[in-house]
C-alpha cells in the first residue's frame, strides 16, 4: 500500500470542500433572485384569495403564472372539449350569455336575452361598443357566422336542439328559431364552445385564425408552445372597462402534482389548477397558501355495466348500494371537500334532488337481503377497473372492495393508467368502474342526457342501462319549460336511478384551487374553469 | 474487465482501426433500426387511442372516426409502418406530432438542449465527486474514513431518484428557498442554477457505483509492482497518483460510465418530471400518456441514437487509452 504525505491529502480535502462549497453558494445567492421570478408576488397573508369583490382600489398590473397539468394544444371551440383547452379558449372566446360562479345564466355578449312562450324562439340583443380584440366591432353577422359554424362542424359539444334558422333583425339583435322546444338550449349557449368569432374568420384560413386567435375575452394569445407554456396579454378592447387588472397571464405547464404544490408554496406560480384533495389542507394551512373552494358540475360514480352477468341483475346492485357506506367514505376521503351524492345530479345543478332523493343508505342486513333475492344468493367474484395516478380513486377502490367483501362480493381491483382504461370502457369492457360524470352546462339535462339515454352514443355512460320510463322523462324534461313541472319529471326521474342503481352516486367534490394568498377575487366557476377578469395581486 | 470489455467491443478477426469502425458502425446503424421497429409495433400493440385522449371522453364516435381518419390511424397497421419507415428515410423525421400537429424533429430540437446540458452537469459533477471520493478511500484504506465512503453506495443505491429529487426540493428548495423548485431560470447563469438540483440528483445514481470501480481500480494500481517500483525511485505521491495511478484506473470506470449512459438518460427522464423541466424526458411522458405515437418513436430513435453514439464514443477512447485494444 502506498503511503501518500501530507501534501497529497490537503488538496483532495480542499477539492472536495471546494465542491460541497460550490453548491452551497450557488444556492445562497440564488436566494435573493427567486421571489423576482414572480413579480414579487410573495408577501401575503392568509386572508388574500377570495372569491368576493374587493372593495379597495383594484391593485393594477403584473403578471399571473397559473399552473397546469396539460398545455393547450387547439383554440378550435367546435372541435375540441378537453378541459386544458377549454380553459383557455374561453379567455379568448365569450358567447352571448354566461354562467355565473353558482352557475345562473347571465346576459354576457348579448345586454338581454328573452325565450317566446311556446320555447322556439329565442331573441339577443348585443351589447353597444363591443370590440374584438383586433378593435374591429363585433356584428351579428360574426354572431351568426360562428353558431353555423357549430352546427356544421358539429364536434364533441354539438348544439343539440333542432335550429330552425338563425337570423338578424336588425343590427344589433340576433333571432334564433328552434323546430321544436328545447329547454337546455340557453344553458347550453352558455357554454364556451358557443363563443363569437369573426365573421369568415376575419379574412384569413381556419388554420391560421386558430393559430392566432382572435375574440372578444377578457385575454389575447402572445405566446403559445402547445407542448408547453401559454402566455396571454390583456385585451385592450376588453368590454368591461377596466378589466383585466393583470397585465399578463401565463399558463405554466407543471406535469408533476407534487412539483406544483411546491411551486406553489416556494411563490414560483400564484395558482394552481389542479389541486388533490388528500393536499388541500396542507395548503390550506400554509403561512402563503390558500385555497379557493366551489361547488362542481361533476358526481363521482361507481358505474355498473348492466350488461354483465353479475350486474344486469338489479338485485345485485342494490345490494352493493346498501353494502356502501357513502357517507364514511365521503368523509374518509375527501376532508370536508365534498358532498355526499344521494344523487346523480350535483347539487350545484338546478332540480337536484338531493335532499328529498330516497337513496340506497347503509344497511349490510338489508344489502344481505337484497343479494339473497338475486341469481348470485352467495356472492361471486368480479372486477372493479379504475384508472390509476388517483390516490383517492385507489381509496374508494378499497373501501368498495371492502363493502363488497361483507356481502360476499369479492371485488378485484383492476388499476390501468388512463389511455387503457378509456380504452377498455369505451368498449364496455368491464363489470364495474370507478369514474365522474361531469355537466358541461347548468342544466340537469346536461348530465341526465348523457347518462340515461341509451340511444346516445354513449349508451347510457357505458352502462347501456335501458328503462323506457326513464327515456320517456327524460325527453319529456327537454321540451318542458323550467319551472313545478320540469321539476317533478326531474325528482321522478331521479328516484328511479336511486331504486334501479345502474350507478351509484359516491359524492359530488368541490373544485380547489390552491392560490397563494396575494391573490384577490380569483372566480372559480363550477365547470373549472377560473376568471381572471377581477384578479389583483397584491403588490 | 479491460479483457472481458475488450472481447465484447472487439470483432473477432478486424483487427484495423478502419475496418473495426465500419463494422461497429453498421452494428450502430442494425441495433437502431431494431429500437425503431420494435417501438412502433409495441406502443401501437398497447392499448389506448389518440383520438379518444384527443378528444375526451364525451366524444361521438363519428368524431373519434373523423380524428382517426385526420391522423391515418385508420389504415392497417403494415400500412402505417411503410408510411413511417418513408417518413424516416425521405424527411429524417417521425412525422408530425398527433396531438401538437408540430413536427417531431421541431419538438425534440426545442427539448433536447435542456436535456442535454442536464446529462452534461450531472456527469460533471458525477465525475468529479466520485474521483474525490475514490481517491480519498482508496489512499485512506481500511481507515474510517474508506469505511464511510464505502458505506454510502449501499444506503444511496437503494434510494430511487425521484425520491431523492423530492428530498432536495424540499429542504433545499421549499424549506430554504435556495434554489429554484422547477422550471428552468433564464440566461446561461439562470439555467445553470436551475439545474444545479437536478443534475446533483442525477449524479446522485451514478456516483455510488463509479466510486466502487474507481476506488477498487486504484488500489489495484497502487498495489502494482511499477508504482512500488515509482516510490521506490523517489517519485513524488502527487506525480504517481495523478500521473500514473489515475489515469490507469480511469480506464475501466470510463467504461462503466459509458455502460451506464442508457441508465443516465433513463435517470434524466424521471428527474426532469419531478423538477419540471420541460426536456425531452417530460415530452416523452405527456407523449405515450396520450399516445403520441409519431414523438414516442422520435424519442426513441433520439435516445438510442444518442446511447449508440456515446458507446461509440467511449469505445474509440478507450482505444485511445489503453494502447493495448488498439489494431495493428
Amino acid at each position: 500500500m502506498l503511503e501518500l504525505n501530507a501534501s497529497l491529502r490537503k488538496p483532495l480535502w480542499v477539492g472536495t470542500l471546494a465542491v460541497l462549497l460550490l453548491v452551497l453558494v450557488a444556492g445562497c445567492s440564488g436566494s435573493k433572485n427567486a421571489p423576482d421570478q414572480n413579480n414579487g408576488a410573495q408577501q401575503s397573508t392568509n386572508q388574500g384569495a377570495n372569491q368576493s369583490a374587493n372593495t379597495d382600489k383594484p391593485a393594477v398590473g403584473g403578471t399571473f403564472v397559473y399552473g397546469r397539468p396539460a398545455s393547450v394544444t387547439s383554440f378550435d371551440l367546435h372541435n375540441e372539449i378537453t378541459s386544458n383547452n377549454a380553459f383557455a379558449i374561453d379567455k379568448v372566446f365569450e358567447s352571448l350569455v354566461t354562467f355565473d360562479s353558482k352557475g345562473k345564466i347571465v346576459d354576457w355578449l348579448a345586454k338581454s336575452h328573452s325565450i317566446s312562450d311556446d320555447g322556439l324562439t329565442y331573441t339577443f340583443v348585443l351589447r353597444d361598443g363591443l370590440k374584438f380584440s383586433n378593435g374591429t366591432d363585433v356584428t351579428v353577422e360574426d354572431a351568426i357566422f360562428s353558431l353555423q359554424r357549430h352546427l356544421k362542424v358539429g364536434g364533441p359539444l354539438a348544439i343539440a336542439a333542432k335550429v330552425d334558422t338563425i337570423k338578424a333583425k336588425d343590427s344589433k339583435t340576433l333571432v334564433i328559431k328552434l323546430k321544436e322546444p328545447y329547454t337546455p338550449f340557453i344553458s347550453e349557449l352558455s357554454n364556451f364552445s358557443n363563443g363569437i368569432l369573426p365573421n369568415n374568420f376575419g379574412g384569413v384560413s381556419e388554420k391560421e385564425f386558430f393559430k392566432k386567435p382572435v375574440g372578444t375575452g377578457p385575454f389575447v394569445v402572445e405566446k403559445w408552445d402547445p407542448a408547453g407554456d401559454l402566455t396571454f396579454t390583456k385585451n385592450p378592447y376588453y368590454w368591461q372597462e377596466g378589466k383585466p387588472y393583470i397585465d399578463k397571464l401565463v399558463y405554466k405547464l407543471i406535469e408533476d402534482d407534487s412539483q406544483a404544490i411546491n411551486q406553489l408554496k416556494a411563490g414560483e406560480v400564484d395558482a394552481v389548477e389542479s389541486l388533490a384533495l388528500q393536499n388541500a389542507n396542507e395548503i390550506k394551512q400554509g403561512a402563503d397558501t390558500t385555497v379557493v373552494t366551489n361547488g362542481s358540475w361533476v358526481t363521482e360514480q361507481l358505474f355498473f355495466n348492466t350488461l354483465d352477468k353479475h350486474f344486469s341483475d338489479v338485485h345485485v346492485r342494490r345490494a352493493l348500494a346498501l353494502a356502501l357506506d357513502r357517507e364514511g367514505l365521503t368523509k374518509a376521503l375527501t376532508f370536508g371537500y365534498a358532498q355526499t351524492a344521494n344523487s346523480l345530479l350535483p347539487t350545484a345543478i338546478p332540480y337536484n334532488s338531493n335532499d328529498t332523493i330516497k337513496a340506497l343508505n347503509f344497511d349490510i342486513n338489508a344489502a344481505k337481503e337484497e343479494l339473497a333475492k338475486s341469481a348470485f344468493p352467495k356472492g361471486f367474484m368480479t372486477k372493479l377497473l379504475v384508472a390509476s395516478g388517483d390516490s383517492t380513486r385507489a381509496q374508494e377502490a378499497q373501501i368498495i372492495q371492502a363493502a363488497g367483501k361483507a356481502i360476499g362480493i369479492n371485488i378485484e381491483i383492476e388499476s390501468i393508467e388512463l389511455a387503457t382504461f378509456r380504452e377498455r370502457f369505451f368498449a364496455y369492457d368491464f363489470a364495474v368502474m370507478l369514474n365522474s360524470g361531469q355537466a358541461d352546462s347548468p342544466d340537469a339535462n346536461s348530465i341526465i342526457a348523457f347518462q340515461t339515454d341509451p340511444k346516445g352514443f354513449s349508451k347510457s355512460y357505458w352502462t347501456h342501462y335501458t328503462n323506457n320510463e326513464v327515456t320517456k322523462l327524460l325527453y319529456e324534461g327537454q321540451k318542458t319549460l323550467d319551472g313545478k313541472d320540469r321539476a317533478e319529471i326531474y325528482s321522478k326521474l331521479l328516484q328511479t336511478l336511486a331504486d334501479e342503481v345502474p350507478y351509484i352516486p359516491l359524492y359530488y367534490p368541490d373544485i380547489l384551487k390552491g392560490v397563494r394568498s396575494s391573490v384577490n377575487n380569483i372566480v372559480v366557476l363550477p365547470n373549472g374553469s377560473v376568471r381572471f377578469e377581477e384578479v389583483q395581486i397584491k403588490k | 474487465m479491460i479483457k472481458s470489455i475488450k472481447s465484447l467491443y472487439q470483432p473477432t478477426g478486424i483487427n484495423t482501426t478502419c475496418g473495426w469502425l465500419v463494422i461497429a458502425l453498421v452494428r450502430a446503424l442494425v441495433v437502431i433500426l431494431c429500437v425503431m421497429t420494435a417501438v412502433f409495433f409495441i406502443i401501437r400493440i398497447v392499448p389506448g387511442d389518440p383520438a379518444k385522449m384527443i378528444l375526451g371522453e364525451y366524444s361521438t364516435p363519428e368524431a373519434i372516426e373523423s380524428m382517426h381518419h385526420t391522423l391515418g390511424l385508420d389504415l392497417p397497421l403494415w400500412e402505417q409502418f411503410i408510411r413511417f419507415v418513408k417518413t424516416l428515410f425521405t424527411q429524417g423525421d417521425t412525422g408530425n406530432s398527433i396531438i401538437v400537429g408540430t413536427s417531431t424533429r421541431e419538438l425534440i430540437a426545442e427539448r433536447a438542449p435542456i436535456t442535454l446540458l442536464l446529462i452534461v452537469m450531472a456527469c460533471v459533477l458525477a465525475i468529479i465527486i466520485a474521483l474525490l471520493l475514490a481517491t480519498l478511500a482508496a489512499t485512506h484504506k481500511d481507515k474510517l474514513l474508506d469505511h464511510l465512503i464505502r458505506i454510502l453506495p449501499t444506503i444511496t443505491l437503494g434510494m430511487p431518484i425521484f425520491w431523492v429529487g423530492l428530498l432536495l426540493i424540499l429542504v433545499l428548495s421549499v424549506r430554504f428557498h435556495w434554489f429554484p423548485v422547477g422550471g428552468v431560470g433564464e440566461g446561461w447563469i439562470g439555467t445553470l442554477y436551475s439545474l444545479t438540483l437536478p443534475a446533483i440528483t442525477v449524479a446522485f445514481s451514478q456516483i455510488p457505483t463509479l466510486v466502487r470501480s474507481l476506488r477498487a481500480q486504484m488500489l489495484e494500481v497502487l498495489e502494482s509492482d511499477f508504482v512500488v517500483t515509482l516510490k521506490a525511485a523517489g517519485i513524488p505521491s502527487r506525480v504517481i497518483l495523478f500521473k500514473h495511478v489515475l489515469r490507469n484506473s480511469a480506464l475501466p470506470t470510463l467504461m462503466l460510465l459509458g455502460v451506464n449512459i442508457s441508465y443516465l438518460i433513463g435517470g434524466t427522464l424521471v428527474v426532469e418530471q419531478v423538477f419540471g423541466i420541460k426536456g425531452i424526458g417530460s415530452l416523452l411522458f405527456t407523449s405515450i400518456a396520450k399516445r403520441d405515437f409519431p414523438v414516442i418513436q422520435g424519442i426513441a430513435l433520439y435516445c438510442a441514437i444518442s446511447v449508440v453514439i456515446i458507446s461509440l464514443l467511449i469505445e474509440i477512447i478507450s482505444r485511445w487509452l489503453d494502447p493495448r485494444t488498439k489494431g495493428k
